[in-house]
């Protein structure tokens, strides 16, 4: 009986308990949210590096992008890729409104999304594969 | 290296559907899981203590069992499979509403259950259902409604293009109401077609923010740039705000003959915050107060029933057995409650079979909750609307256009609105007018609408919805008046 009563306590105080953690764990995301957005708007994406046979980007390593992003073997370029097969200026990420475009700037080996060759401006989703050179990249989403 | 092969095409035009994971919204919908099962553990548990204390029998073996854990479990099952539609579609919509709606409205479904079954029951054929049962069908139907809205509203066309129709759609329904309706304690509020029956003030209010917010946002610039002097106020052009002022005249009008003062009182406050979101401008919320103050003097004087509201809020003892018989029987219902409550199931005893607050159920579930969860949880459950708010405020600020934002900003208000008007009647901070508890009071109409209202808020929090058509280019009178100055 009596610890029926005292599981019957527990039972009500955790009900209570469980709506303050829920409220907690709403809480702690909606700061979040408020800090990035006070921060600014978030970078629009980050190329992750999937495959890369000269080791240079490493695998793993992450760029994160600017609205005009520009891919090559030149130290100029916003993102940077040691690779013999990628041309000095080879490829440009645009953000425009809120999709991201890839151009081919005459590179010798093309450029590649998801395996077909970029002729024209072509849009690219998050998760879709972007090869430059030997080197294949993923577009993520920015971190917030 | 691969073959050469087609490019896709540029602007894919239908995006391809790839399920998309909602961490946030899958953790916080297990919480509430979590809270949902000990709630209704506690429940069964209280109940049945007090069965063994009126008794006198011993208790033998450790039962918690929820009074019915098959409801509990499809209605947490149903707010998975919402969860589970969501990831499937592979939309960016808000993570933190549902959750947050599904709380509420557990919570709600834990109090129906609790409360004699007896007070509201409906039979189909055979079947009987009572009020906890009754209450579960309409959480899974609006919940249903919800997770469609927010999946298949990819654009706003249907509702900004067609504001004037969704306004008489919305006259339309309440002058229906006031001509076949049927009175329920001396308001008319109910329609009844066929076997269905329902409030419409309630879809009423989805119905007039849509229609605030694509007036609004269409003549935003005059109404909040242009002005008329008129003593110290400063009015906008009385051409641009007339069909405005007309329509909430009307909403107004009717909704007083029909002596919904409820529902008067959520109109016309969230009329005056869409105003000012929409314009910033705060001596139009003055003015409103004003004009509101005004009507309410008017108001007190000629109808009865509203002295009534207003003497009972000032001195619900004068009268304690009769007039004020159910604000007194909710203040003691608080004042039982205390810091942490009584427990779910332990309160509210019913004096002589009958309950002591009669309208439990629809208009003062949170004096229920008060003396069951004490003021600890009635805190927790003003927490929970607030995050409402806050999400719909957010969706408002992160819209692509302004009709958007102002359609966020007015839904989530309209349920903040809704949510205080009726939690300070109970609490006699305001005189008390009859309007449900968003997503806790039992009622179709109240649970459908405000479904409506989240699941518009979800999809418009969607980041990867339709853009919104440009802005119709138009020739403001001003610049004319500018160019003949």
């Amino acid at each position: 009986m009596d610890g029926f009563v005292l599981a019957l306590w527990v039972l009500r105080l955790g009900f209570l308990a469980l709506l303050y953690v829920f409220l907690f764990l709403v809480a702690r995301v909606l700061v979040r949210d408020l800090r990035a957005a006070a921060r600014g708007p978030a970078e629009p994406g980050r190329l992750v590096v999937l495959a890369s046979p000269q080791g240079e980007p490493a695998v793993g390593a992450s760029f994160p992008l600017d609205a005009v992003t520009s891919v090559g073997r030149d130290l100029t370029n916003t993102v940077a890729v040691d690779d013999p097969f990628t041309s000095s200026e080879h490829a440009l990420l645009t953000f425009r409104g809120r999709v991201w475009y890839v151009e081919d700037r005459g590179s010798t080996n093309g450029t590649f999304v998801n395996g077909q060759p970029v002729t024209a401006p072509t849009a690219i989703g998050f998760g879709d594969e972007l090869q430059i050179g030997e080197v294949r990249f993923r577009l993520d989403r920015g971190r917030a | 290296m691969s073959a050469i092969a087609r490019v896709r095409p540029a602007p894919r035009r239908i995006p391809n559907i790839r399920p998309r994971m909602r961490r946030v919204e899958l953790g916080l919908l297990l919480v509430v899981a979590a809270a949902l099962v000990v709630g209704g553990a506690s429940l069964g548990a209280t109940e049945r203590w007090l069965r063994a204390q009126a008794t006198g029998e011993a208790i033998t073996a450790f039962g918690f069992a929820p009074p019915d854990p098959r409801g509990l479990g499809a209605y947490i099952l149903g707010l998975l499979a919402v969860h589970a539609a969501f990831v499937l579609a592979g939309r960016r919509t808000d993570q933190i509403l549902l959750p947050a709606i599904g709380m509420l409205g557990g919570i709600g479904l834990l109090l129906m259950q609790r409360l004699p079954q007896s007070l509201v029951t409906q039979s189909f054929g055979t079947l009987e259902l009572g009020l906890g049962e009754l209450q579960l069908v309409w959480l899974l139907i609006s919940l249903a409604v919800l997770a469609l809205l927010a999946l298949l509203v990819r654009s706003d066309r249907w509702l900004r293009a067609y504001k004037y129709t969704w306004a008489a759609a919305g006259i339309l329904l309440l002058a229906m109401t006031f001509v076949f309706g049927t009175d329920v304690n001396g308001a008319r509020l109910t329609l009844s077609i066929g076997p269905i029956s329902g409030q419409p003030s309630e879809l009423l209010k989805v119905i007039l923010v849509v229609f605030l917010a694509a007036y609004l946002s269409e003549n935003r610039p005059l109404l909040a740039e242009e002005s008329m002097r008129l003593g110290p106020l400063r009015l906008p052009p009385i051409p641009y705000l007339a069909p405005m002022v007309a329509m909430w005249a009307i909403a107004l009008g009717v909704v007083v003959v029909q002596r919904d003062l409820g529902a008067a009182l959520l109109f016309f406050a969230v009329f005056l915050a869409l105003l000012f979101v929409a314009t910033g401008r705060v001596s139009y919320v003055v003015g409103g107060m004003v004009l509101f103050l005004a009507g309410s003097w008017v108001l007190y004087q000629v109808f009865a029933h509203v002295q009534v509201r207003v003497d009972n809020w000032l001195d619900p003892f004068r009268d304690p057995l009769g007039q004020g018989f159910q604000t007194v029987q909710a203040l003691y219902a608080f004042g039982r409650g205390g810091l942490l409550g009584v427990g779910l199931g332990a309160g509210l005893p019913t004096i002589a079979g009958h309950l002591p607050v009669p309208a439990v159920h629809t208009d003062y579930p949170l004096a229920a909750l008060g003396e069951e969860l004490g003021l600890t949880g009635l805190l927790a459950i003003f927490g929970l609307y607030l995050v409402i708010v806050e999400r719909g405020l957010r969706i408002a600020a992160a819209a692509q256009d302004e009709f958007r934002a102002l359609l966020a900003a007015g839904l989530s208000l309209v349920i903040g609105v809704q949510a205080f008007i009726i939690a300070a009647g109970n609490l006699k901070l305001i005189p008390l007018t009859g309007i449900t508890l968003p997503f806790i009071s039992y009622g179709g109409s109240s649970l459908l609408a405000n479904a409506i209202a989240a699941g518009l808020l979800l999809a418009l929090s969607d980041a990867g919805a339709v853009p919104p058509p440009p802005p119709r280019a138009r020739r403001w009178r001003r610049r004319s008046r500018e160019e003949r100055a």
